[in-house]
């Protein structure tokens, strides 16, 4: 792929760039995000050897998953591989697997139920439409009514635009003004990025382990490089419109975990992008992140598993509550998200 | 999932083919079963047996007694016709790489529908009428599923020119109510005779989203049944080759006399499902 070849033959120079755009990012003492070729360079120069493709890595990561899934009850639910897969394989993604974890298990958090809208929540997903168009074709014209646009061509989001068009104008104007201002943002620091470099946007990936009793899902922003090389040459990218939260991290996490069982080789780097502020988080993705994240899953699967097998979930409110499908009629969820209001979170 | 080994699959010397006994006897065995399992069907009713819906009755057979949605364009309808041509037009050098080729490939196609009003690929009044938004979107749905095939193919071991999309393969049985069989693959590739007589011979090359599941054999030899029924004249394919990019997974069935009689079996089986949800419904 090109973009690895040059990479490692930049490495080196890249990596003074880097530190020469991050200084420059703190002139006088204040923070100013990375932006062009600056942020670039932050994503493709990690400053750790890429992994290399390695068939034995994702037969071990996937080996230890189903150990870890066999002490549970999920794994019991498929036949053989390729003979007589679960019909309905336990479907694990980054917001089940964060439900699941939680310290309170919600109601909902074996479902997939339309969470409730909430302001933060369009303002994600316009940006989310938003980004793609960017990396496409390099433009966005009026944000908001690009981003209803876009939203408008999917299902799925049919209740959170008749949400959007339920606002009133106070509401809708502050939506508006967020979704402006990153969207501004956006279109100044996001670089341009060469066609040569394959970039793909909402890549679907998924790959079934257990025999096909569990299935680990995702959708990822955008990857870019060229999969299926001898050294690790894809970068996945997430684009967030909140605040930080630690469990984004290990969203992308368990993105590279996919991509590992699903390619020859992991992904070099996972990294969140924050479109409220610049900041991009960047993990260079190692064995020891893989193995993580393989505990992570392998938790989470078994809790989502016990729900699935009727286990009473507690009600304990946590973060996670605004996104819970249940809180209308959930008291002690509505009393901490009341509680909990602060800034824009997805 | 490696290009060349992806490629090396799709490349491999083909078996023997399938004799004309054989094919024979597949076509006979549907247009025996067929007529008399739809002949109570109400009139004017018609069954169009695909590979989603061979996948559909396996899978959610409860879908079959949902009403059908009405048909709504999407993105994702329109992904595989434009992700094609936008491949195709890389093949031949007019572009490097499938982003690049989405956006131009998509204007040509709707100025030359708006210039002539003829309908290529049936979806360029739709887009044309799109929010320039939407219509990025579109593109880059396209961008993606074909940058993603583009990238799992080592298109240079090519030799002969491929077939890219093209119409669908179909056969129509003759019965009361009308049976349609109708076989759709990505990629028609030429395979190097190595038999007697230096027959023709291809692979095709399914897409399709998710993971591979029980029965890929059968659903990817559904695809060489309707060619080897279409046109008798034809040769069979002489393999079809399964790829699930979400999965970065591809399969691979070399098509002999016992996989196109599974194929069959599967396809009076799904049209015995479909012909019972239809009924239950009616009743």
């Amino acid at each position: 792929m090109l973009v690895m070849d040059i990479d490692r033959r930049e490495e080196k120079g890249g990596a003074a760039r880097r530190e020469t755009a991050e200084s420059k990012s703190r002139v006088m003492g204040s923070w100013t995000p990375l932006a062009g070729d600056a942020l670039l360079d932050r994503l493709r120069v990690t400053g750790r050897p890429r992994p290399l493709a390695d068939p034995d890595r994702a037969a071990r990561l996937r080996e230890t998953i189903e150990r870890g899934l066999a002490q549970g009850t999920v794994a019991n639910q498929g036949g053989p591989r390729d003979q007589s897969p679960s019909p309905t394989p336990l479907v694990i993604t980054k917001d089940r697997l964060t439900r699941a974890l939680s310290p309170g298990v919600h109601h909902d958090a074996i479902g997939f139920g339309v969470q409730p809208p909430t302001t933060p929540m369009a303002c994600g997903a316009l940006i989310d439409v938003l980004f793609r168009q960017l990396v496409t074709i390099g433009s966005i014209g009026d944000p908001m009514s690009d981003g209803l646009a876009a939203l408008a061509l999917d299902d799925r989001q049919a209740h959170l635009i008749a949400w959007i068009d339920s606002l009133s104008g106070t509401e809708r104007g502050t939506l508006a003004a967020e979704v402006d201002r990153q969207s501004i943002a956006l279109v100044n620091r996001w670089p341009t990025l060469d066609p040569a470099w394959l970039p793909r946007t909402q890549l679907p990936i998924r790959v079934d382990v257990a025999a096909g009793a569990v299935e680990l899902s995702g959708r990822v922003d955008l990857a870019i490089g060229r999969p299926g090389l001898n050294v690790a040459s894809v970068a996945i990218v997430e684009v967030k419109s909140g605040t930080r939260r630690p469990e984004h991290r290990k969203d992308l996490h368990f993105y590279a975990l996919i991509e590992t069982l699903r390619s020859p080789a992991p992904p070099f780097v996972v990294a969140t992008y924050y479109t409220r502020t610049g900041e991009l988080d960047i993990d260079p993705v190692s064995d020891e992140l893989l193995a993580a994240a393989v505990r992570r899953t392998v938790a989470g699967a078994r809790a989502l598993g016990q729900v699935a097998e009727g286990a009473a979930p507690s009600r304990l409110p946590d973060q996670q509550c605004g996104k819970s499908a249940v809180l209308p009629g959930c008291r002690p969820g509505r009393q901490r998200v009341t509680a909990d209001i602060g800034g824009y979170r997805r | 999932m490696r290009a060349h080994e992806l490629t090396a699959a799709i490349l491999a010397p083909p078996l023997a083919p399938i004799g004309h006994g054989d094919r024979q006897l597949v076509r006979h065995n549907l247009t025996n079963a067929i007529p008399a399992m739809v002949e109570n069907l109400p009139l004017g009713d018609q069954v169009v047996v695909t590979l989603a819906m061979l996948r559909q009755v396996a899978r959610d057979p409860a879908a079959l007694s949902r009403p059908e949605e009405p048909f709504a364009w999407k993105p994702a309808f329109v992904r595989r016709s434009l992700g094609l041509s936008a491949m195709d037009a890389c093949i031949n050098h007019r572009f490097s790489s499938p982003t690049e080729a989405v956006g131009p490939i998509a204007d040509q196609a709707v100025s030359e529908w708006s210039r002539t009003g003829w309908r290529t690929f049936h979806w360029e009044p739709w887009i044309a009428a799109l929010h320039p938004a939407a219509r990025s979107a579109v593109m880059a749905e396209a961008a993606t599923w074909a940058t993603t095939l583009w990238s799992s193919i080592d298109w240079h071991r090519f030799d002969s020119p491929l077939g890219l999309g093209g119409p669908d393969d179909q056969w129509a049985c003759t019965a009361a109510r009308t049976v349609r069989l109708k076989g759709r693959s990505e990629l028609q590739v030429p395979l190097e005779a190595t038999h007697g007589g230096g027959a023709e011979s291809t692979a095709l090359v399914s897409v399709a989203a998710g993971i591979p599941r029980t029965g890929w054999e059968t659903e990817l030899g559904f695809l060489a049944l309707v060619a080897s029924l279409r046109s008798p004249s034809r040769p069979v394919p002489s393999r079809v080759v399964g790829l699930w990019p979400d999965a970065g997974q591809y399969r691979s069935v070399d098509i002999t006399s016992g996989v196109l009689t599974a194929a069959g079996d599967r396809v009076i089986a799904c049209i015995g499902a479909v012909v019972d949800a239809r009924m239950s419904m009616v009743v």
